[in-house]
């Protein structure tokens, strides 16, 4: 299905990341946008309070994280398509509820402009240290989506790309962006509603007393239905059966968590996008995402200057991660640089993926700033060197790590 | 089937208003034969969200009534009844205050008379209608299980009420699985018969302790624009022509 061009802005514009993403959920079909202002992530949720209302979508700015999500979960049972958008902070609060959403199968898009943790950090800095929290963040077992757009025009594709996996799904989706992609200003191209593909919501179309919420088409995917439509709808937090009644069987209660992990793992194939260059004949291959893989084009361009043979894999879709994809590189090329802004989150599932068989070098930051593409080229170059297989992530010490470690761990001016 | 689930019902009917537009977001599970009795669409949601989770369909579908039906209301979910109070949000807010947390095992709440725990609680508890009109709820009432007549009026007017409306039910159980006869009867009559009827009392003075007989009636019947009212008419002077009014007339 097309975009409805009443919902498009088409056009050339010079934005930052947050404010594209606004205009990609819009573009999307969204029309419930529940937030709660929150640095770095507000120019987001401005941009869509200020051109939803042109485009019959309606904003609330809620008390709090806590209610700003449990709305965008309401909202969409209603009918609509429906998004949040926080940072920091404000995700931590929002988990129980991103837990209730997979619970419920219910869709939607939570963005996250990840700034600087933990705690308060840096709010108007960048970070890339809630990976592991957008995938385990929510007590129990679920599988959902995340996207790690790296450019203000990505930021606007993926949105999109976002609220289709979502429908498609039926299960919450992250954009787990940044700060720097965020405030990132750039040239954004927003094409005419016919060169959009959005995915409709699944709705079930028969008999309304046959109507089961939870018994799952052949992809394992239930159709949906919407409130006030006449299907006494009992939708439970509680392990539910098909029909949505509580059920505490030991037996059911293992097949129904496992159809809400296959529903995302069996349809891996179809989720997840990479985008992968020179990996043909390489000997390092770069693993990021998000901004970091802004940073690792020049520190990758430096190498191959020195006559490295490097690749690069980049994930656009973080989770699902692409075990199968690491582990037949991990065949070919001598190690991965993995280079993220925190202190081994993807790094550690590049080692899993890999099975001892390439060397994994993780180029850490603390966040508020971004790699020096210098440390990615010089861990590039170790990597290239180091014949030895050595077992776990390599923690690759950048200048600023050395000098924290000269000088013992001490802060001052 | 219990009292208040009667009332509920009772109160629908009355209300002119089709069941299958009725939403009921809750943090307590209802039995799944009680939705079917109903014909509402149910929604057990997480422990004080079930306000939120009402804006989010109410706003997402405007046609919608909204009815949380709350337990953990003066705690977790706190501050959203202060917020949807001040926003005069289109919820009816049905609050049954057992005056404990009575499936975790006893325990006090911000709703329990001082007095009432093994070693006597110490903290004052909430006055909930008094709370809900001093934030702007339109209309308040509280009514004990037993007022079922009563109760189920108010739950009729209450949901051709535009804004923000909230019920308080006195009630010895949250038990929705069992029959009347299982519920404390004695206790049920307890509270029936240690009430006072007396609408239109400022709710200030229905403050509920041991001592006195518990104030119950209709308390609070005023007019507010809604959110939706407010958001409408806001977006119409700023944006002119370029902006459709949400949800039309009923929403």
């Amino acid at each position: 299905m097309k975009a409805n061009p009443k919902d498009v802005n088409t056009g050339v514009y010079y934005i930052d990341g947050d404010v594209s993403s606004g205009y990609g959920a819009l573009a999307a079909g969204c029309k419930f946008v529940g937030g709660y202002p929150i640095t770095p992530s507000t120019e987001a949720f401005e941009a869509v309070c200020r051109r939803g209302p042109l485009v019959g979508a309606m904003f609330i700015q809620m008390e709090d994280e806590l209610g700003s999500i449990a709305s965008v979960v309401g909202a969409s049972w209603a009918g609509v398509k429906s998004m949040t958008i926080t940072s920091g902070p404000g995700f931590s609060l929002m988990m129980e509820t991103i837990g209730f959403g997979a619970m419920l199968e219910t869709p939607f898009v939570l963005l996250n402009i990840q700034r600087g943790g933990p705690s308060t950090g840096v709010p108007t800095k960048t970070g890339q240290a809630d990976m592991m929290q957008s995938r385990w963040g929510s007590h129990g077992d679920y599988e959902l989506i995340a996207i790690s757009p790296d450019s203000p025009q990505e930021m606007f594709d993926y949105t999109i790309k976002a609220f289709n996996l979502a429908e498609r799904y039926r299960c919450p989706v992250m954009i787990m962006s940044d700060e720097c992609v965020g405030h990132m200003t750039e040239k954004v191209v927003i094409p005419l509603a016919d060169e959009i593909e959005v995915e409709p919501r699944r709705f079930y179309d028969g008999p309304i007393n046959e109507y089961l919420p939870f018994k799952p088409d052949e992809d394992l995917v239930p159709p949906m239905v919407k409130a006030g439509d006449g299907y006494k709808l009992y939708i439970t937090g509680l392990i539910h059966d098909e029909r949505g009644y509580s059920i505490k069987n030991e037996e059911y209660k293992s097949i129904y968590t496992k159809r809400l992990v296959d529903k995302i793992r069996l349809n891996k194939d179809k989720i997840i996008e990479l985008k992968e260059e020179e990996t043909d004949d390489a000997e390092v291959v770069i693993v990021s995402y998000g901004i970091s893989s802004r940073v690792a084009v020049r520190g990758i361009e430096k190498a191959r200057e020195k006559g490295i043979k490097v690749g690069s894999l980049r994930l656009v879709t973080v989770w699902p991660f692409p075990d199968e994809k690491i582990a037949e590189l991990a065949k070919t090329i001598k190690a991965f640089v993995v280079p993220e802004i925190n202190y081994g989150q993807i790094a550690f599932e590049v080692e899993r993926c890999s099975h001892g068989e390439a060397n994994v070098i993780l180029v850490p930051h603390g966040g508020a700033g971004v790699h020096n593409p210098d440390d990615i080229c010089d861990a590039i170059e170790y990597a290239a060197k180091e014949k030895k297989r050595i077992e776990g992530v390599i923690e690759y010490k950048t200048k600023l790590e050395k000098l924290v470690f000269e000088e013992g761990y001490k802060l001052h001016e | 089937m219990n009292p208040i689930i009667t009332a509920f019902s009772k109160g629908i009917e009355k209300s002119g208003i089709k069941p299958s537009k009725v939403s009921v977001p809750s943090d307590i599970p209802f039995g799944s034969e009680v939705v079917n009795h109903l014909g509402v669409d149910f929604f057990h949601t997480i422990r004080g969200r079930a306000i939120p989770f009402g804006t989010g369909l109410k706003l997402g579908n405007p046609a919608l009534k909204v009815v949380p039906f709350v337990g953990d209301l003066m705690t977790l979910g706190g501050n959203h009844f202060v917020h949807a109070g001040r926003r005069n949000m289109e919820l009816l807010v049905i609050c049954v205050n057992n005056f404990v947390y009575r499936k975790i095992g006893g325990q006090p709440t911000p709703s329990t008379p001082v007095t009432f725990s093994p070693y006597s609680t110490f903290e004052e508890p909430f006055n909930i209608p008094h709370l809900g009109n001093s934030c702007g709820a339109v209309y308040t009432a509280r009514w004990t299980a037993l007022h079922t007549d009563e109760l189920a009026n108010s739950i009729a007017e209450a949901l051709n009420k535009q804004g923000l409306s909230v019920i308080e039910v006195i009630s010895p159980g949250p038990n929705y699985y069992t029959k009347i006869e299982d519920i404390e009867s004695n206790l049920i009559n307890f509270y029936y018969e240690n009430s006072v009827i007396k609408n239109g009392e400022d709710p200030k003075n229905a403050r509920i302790t041991p001592e006195e007989k518990i104030v119950v009636g209709k308390f609070t019947d005023k007019e507010r624009p809604t959110f939706i009212d407010s958001y409408n008419a806001q977006l119409s002077k700023v944006l002119g022509d370029k902006f459709t009014p949400y949800g039309g007339k009923n929403g």
